[in-house]
C-alpha cells in the first residue's frame, strides 16, 4: 500500500541534520529507518521522511563492558551477532528468533522496534527487564532509560541513535515467554524476567510484561517476590501471582483480562522456572 | 526516480517518495511478486533484496535505490528452472501456486546461506510465507530436495 501522502524524502548528512529536519515540521514528518512501521501506520498527515539509511546507525559493539545495538540494525543483523546471541545467556537471541516473520525481521530495525513500542512488542519486555537505554539525540546526546516515564511509543521522541545494554544485565539470567496463535503472531500476552543471582541468591530481578494487551511494563510487586532468597518453588509463585495481580489486564479481541491474568501468571512461572532449573545444573 | 538492478538488468524507474517496492515493481512488469495482504502478513510479495528475502509491500521503494532485487522472474537461466523450482514442480508442492514465487524466493534465501538446513530450519525460513492449499509438508520436501540437489547429492 503506497503511502500517497509522502511527498518527500529527506536525507540527511547528519543526525543533528536528521533532527533539524524532522523539528521543522514534527507532525508532519517522520524518521524512517526500516519503515515498516511507516508503511503500515503512518498517519496521512506525515508528508515527509528523514532517511536514517546513510547516517551509520548500524553497528553493534562493545563499550567497555556495556553492549551497543546501533539502532538502525536489522533484526535480523542483531541476531547475526555473536554479541548480541551471547546477551543474557542467549536471551536475546531467543526473543528475536521469535519476533515477526524472517521477513520482516530482514527489514525491521531494533530501534523501530523499541521506539514505535508497540503494546504486543516482543522487544520492549525484553530490553526492559536488561535495562536497557535509549541513546538519542535532541539537540544533544542523551540518554534516556527504556522504562522511563513518557519513554516510550511517543510520536515526537528524540531520534534513537542506538540501544545501550548495561554489563550489569548483559550477564545475567534471563527467559522469555510468548503467547501467540502461531509461530509469528503478535502477542496475546508476552513476558520476560531476568536475575542477577549470588551463590543461588537472588539479588536483584526484572520481570516485565507486555500485550496486556496495554505496552509491557516493569512489575515491582513480582520482582520484589523474588529478592533475597532462592529461586524457589514458593518465591516462582509468589512472583507469578503478582504478575497475574499488577498487570493492567483488560478485554481486546485477543483474550479477555481473566484469560491474560492466568496467561501472565504462566509466562512468570515458566521463565521464572527455567531459570531455577538452569541455575541448579550450573551448581 | 529511482536506480536499481532487478533480475540482473539495471534500471531506472519512476517512482513517487511514498511507492513500496511492491507496487513499483508490478507497474514496471514484474508480476510475479504478488499482491496479497500488503502488509507484511502473507510473503505473497517476498522478493531479494541484495540476497535478503524480504516482504516488497513493506519496503518503499526508494530505499532500494543501488540495490539489487530479485524476483521469482529472475531465477531461471537461459530457460532452465532453479533447482528450488524443479524440485518444486517434482514433488507436486504447488496447488493454486499464489505463494508459490514467494516461498521458493524464502528458500532461495535460505539454501544462499545453509546448505543444509533441518526440517526445522525450512520451516522457520518460510514462516512468514502463508499457503492455503498445502500444509507445507510439500513444500518443505521440495526444500530438502533442492538442497541435496545443489549439494550434488541427487
Amino acid at each position: 500500500m503506497s503511502l500517497t501522502h509522502v511527498e518527500r524524502i529527506v536525507r540527511p548528512a547528519s543526525v543533528r541534520e536528521a533532527w533539524e529536519a524532522r523539528m521543522r515540521a514534527p507532525e508532519a514528518t517522520r524518521f524512517l529507518a526500516g519503515g515498516v512501521d511507516l508503511v503500515l501506520y503512518a498517519p496521512p498527515s506525515v508528508t515527509t521522511l528523514v532517511d536514517l539509511a546513510g547516517l551509520g546507525l548500524g553497528a553493534i559493539r562493545p563499550d567497555g563492558q556495556d553492549l551497543v545495538i546501533g539502532a538502525t540494525a536489522t533484526l535480523s543483523e542483531a541476531l547475526a551477532s555473536d554479541l548480541v546471541r551471547a546477551a543474557a545467556g542467549g536471551f536475546l537471541g531467543d526473543v528475536l528468533r521469535r519476533v515477526a516473520s524472517p521477513l520482516q525481521r530482514n527489514v525491521a530495525t531494533v530501534g523501530g522496534a523499541a521506539v514505535r513500542a508497540h503494546p504486543w512488542s516482543d522487544v520492549v519486555p525484553a530490553l526492559l527487564v536488561l535495562d536497557a537505554e535509549l541513546e538519542a539525540f535532541d539537540g544533544n546526546e542523551v540518554r534516556v532509560p527504556l522504562a522511563g516515564a513518557g519513554a516510550l511509543g511517543r510520536d515526537v521522541f528524540p531520534l534513537v541513535t542506538a540501544i545501550r545494554i548495561p554489563a550489569a544485565w548483559l550477564g545475567a539470567r534471563a527467559a522469555f515467554e510468548k503467547f501467540a496463535r502461531s509461530g509469528f503472531d503478535v502477542a496475546t500476552l508476552n513476558c520476560a524476567c531476568a536475575v542477577r543471582l549470588e551463590k543461588g541468591i537472588c539479588r536483584e530481578a526484572r520481570v516485565a510484561v507486555g500485550g496486556t494487551p496495554g505496552l509491557a511494563r516493569r512489575l515491582p510487586d513480582a520482582e520484589a517476590a523474588l529478592c533475597g532468597g532462592k529461586l524457589t518453588a514458593d518465591r516462582i509463585a509468589a512472583a507469578a501471582d503478582a504478575a497475574a495481580r499488577t498487570i493492567d489486564a483488560r478485554d481486546d479481541r485477543r483474550a479477555s483480562a481473566a484469560y491474560r491474568r492466568r496467561l501472565a501468571a504462566v509466562g512468570v512461572r515458566r521463565c521464572l522456572t527455567a531459570l531455577g532449573t538452569e541455575e541448579r545444573s550450573r551448581r | 526516480m529511482i536506480r536499481l538492478i532487478v533480475n540482473g538488468r539495471e534500471e531506472s524507474w519512476d517512482a513517487a517518495p511514498g511507492d513500496t517496492l511492491l507496487d513499483v515493481l508490478r507497474r514496471e512488469g514484474w508480476v510475479g511478486v504478488k499482491k496479497g495482504c500488503g502488509a507484511g502478513d502473507c510473503g505473497a510479495c517476498t522478493v531479494l533484496l541484495n540476497g535478503r528475502a524480504v516482504n516488497a509491500c513493506l519496503v518503499l521503494a526508494a530505499r532500494a535505490e543501488g540495490a539489487e532485487v530479485v524476483t521469482i522472474e529472475g531465477l531461471s537461466r537461459d530457460g532452465t528452472l532453479h533447482p528450488v523450482q524443479e524440485a518444486f514442480l517434482e514433488t507436486g508442492a504447488v496447488q493454486c501456486g499464489y505463494c508459490t514465487p514467494g516461498m521458493v524466493l524464502s528458500a532461495v534465501a535460505l539454501l544462499a546461506e545453509n546448505a543444509r538446513p533441518t526440517e526445522d530450519e525450512i520451516r522457520e525460513a518460510v514462516a512468514g510465507n502463508l499457503c492455503r492449499c498445502t500444509g507445507y509438508v510439500k513444500q518443505v520436501e521440495a526444500i530438502e530436495r533442492a538442497a541435496a540437489r545443489l549439494r550434488g547429492e541427487r
